[in-house]
Order: C-alpha cells, then structure tokens, then sequence
C-alpha cells in the first residue's frame, strides 16, 4: 500500500511541477522524497524471504 | 549550451525514464514476474528523477531542479546497491530474469550512477542559467510535452499496477500473484 500511496503522490509532484507553483512543486518534492527514505529505512530492518 | 538545447536534453532524460519504466513494465506483464517491494522503490526512485527534468522544461533550466534529480539519483543508487548487496554472495541466483545478463537491480544501479554523472555534466555549462532570470516561463514544444505526459502516465499506470499487485496491506516480499486480482 506504501508503495501506491508514494506512486500517486510523485505523480501528484509532477502534475504540480507542470502546472501549479514552483515552490509548492519543490515543497511536495522534499516530502515524496524523505517518504521514499522513510519506507526504504522501514524496509532496510526486515530479512528478504525468497522462495530460491 | 542554450537554454533551448538544454531543454531538449531534459526531454531526452525524460524519454530514457519512460523507457527504464516501460521496460520494467514490459517483464511484469510478459515474464509475469512482479516487482518486490525494493524493486517498487527503485521505480519510484526512477519516477522521482522525473521530477527535475519536468521543472527545467516547465519554468526553465535552474541548478536547484538539477539538485532535485541528483538527490533522487543518489537515493536510487543506495536503494539498488542494497539489492544488489542482498544478492552477491557466491551462488546466489538472483531475484527475477536477468536481462542482457544482468538483473534489474544491477541495471538500475548502472542506470542511478549514469544519471548521477549526467546531472553533474549538464552543471558545467553556466549559459544555460543564464537567460532564466529574463523569462520565468517558457511554452515547451511538443517533443519536450510529449515526454512530460508520458512520464506521467506511466507513472499513473504503476499507481494502478502497485494497487493491483500489494492490495490495501503491506506487499509481500517475493509477490507471485496480484493481491486484488486473487479468486
């Protein structure tokens, strides 16, 4: 779910960076950005189970 | 470099990050392999690249909109170096098909670095900086539109593909059926 929610708000990002203020498109940016960090540090503790 | 030709070249990264995510889109639905939760954050990562490139073709080349990219290209890089690490113990098959004898993670590591050096190069030519100040906004032409929209489409689309693979939970960590789509 993470993942969608991280999805739509980059695509949020550049529709605003297209159409709306620059300073609300750098704004939304550094937010999407420490999210990505955020999820990628929440996954970086869980052990990887493959199936090989 | 102009400012016109800079922005050409923004268009042209954006069409090499339509291609990586339409690449990866092509494996999903043909190899039927779906991408694990570290391959998802290497796509957003790809997407998030974008973000720079659309800003200098929207209001005009600027360092800070080449920082944004570079900051999402270092991001990219740790997230598949991870991956990459995960797997590179001696006898280790890999996640997923390899493609041109690398896996995705590899490629994508390959790909972070190049944007990396990439960024850094567009950086060295001041002129094209300079006429920013002049004119706030410039209309983009329609190659520069084009590779704009399909970002953002293909964007949109891994919205509705990550929804359809993770469902409204936690997504699993080797996904082999898509969530909402189970009987």
């Amino acid at each position: 779910m993470e993942f969608t929610v991280l999805f739509l708000a980059v695509a949020i990002v550049m529709v605003v960076a297209w159409w709306g203020r620059r300073s609300l498109a750098l704004g939304l940016f550094a937010v999407v950005l420490l999210a990505c960090v955020a999820t990628y540090l929440h996954h970086a503790t869980d052990t990887l189970k493959l199936s090989f | 470099m102009t400012r016109s030709s800079a922005t050409t070249l923004n268009a042209l990264g954006l069409y090499a990050v339509a291609m990586v995510l339409a690449t990866a889109f092509g494996a999903q639905l043909l190899l039927h392999e779906l991408p694990c939760p570290l391959c998802l954050l290497q796509r957003v990562a790809f997407t998030v690249l974008a973000v720079g490139p659309i800003m200098n073709i929207r209001w005009g080349p600027r360092p800070s909109h080449y920082a944004l990219s570079l900051l999402a290209a270092v991001a990219g890089a740790v997230f598949s170096s991870r991956q990459v690490l995960l797997h590179i113990m001696p006898g280790d098959a890999g996640y997923g098909t390899a493609l041109l004898g690398y896996h995705y993670y590899t490629l994508a590591l390959t790909a972070f670095t190049a944007a990396i050096v990439l960024l850094a190069a567009m950086l060295l030519f001041d002129r094209q900086f300079e006429e920013y100040r002049a004119a706030q906004a410039v209309a983009p032409g329609t190659f520069a539109t084009t590779a704009v929209w399909l970002v953002i489409a293909l964007t949109a689309l891994n919205v509705v593909s990550t929804l359809l693979e993770c469902g409204f939970g936690a997504c699993a960590d080797n996904p082999l059926v898509y969530e909402l789509l189970k009987r």
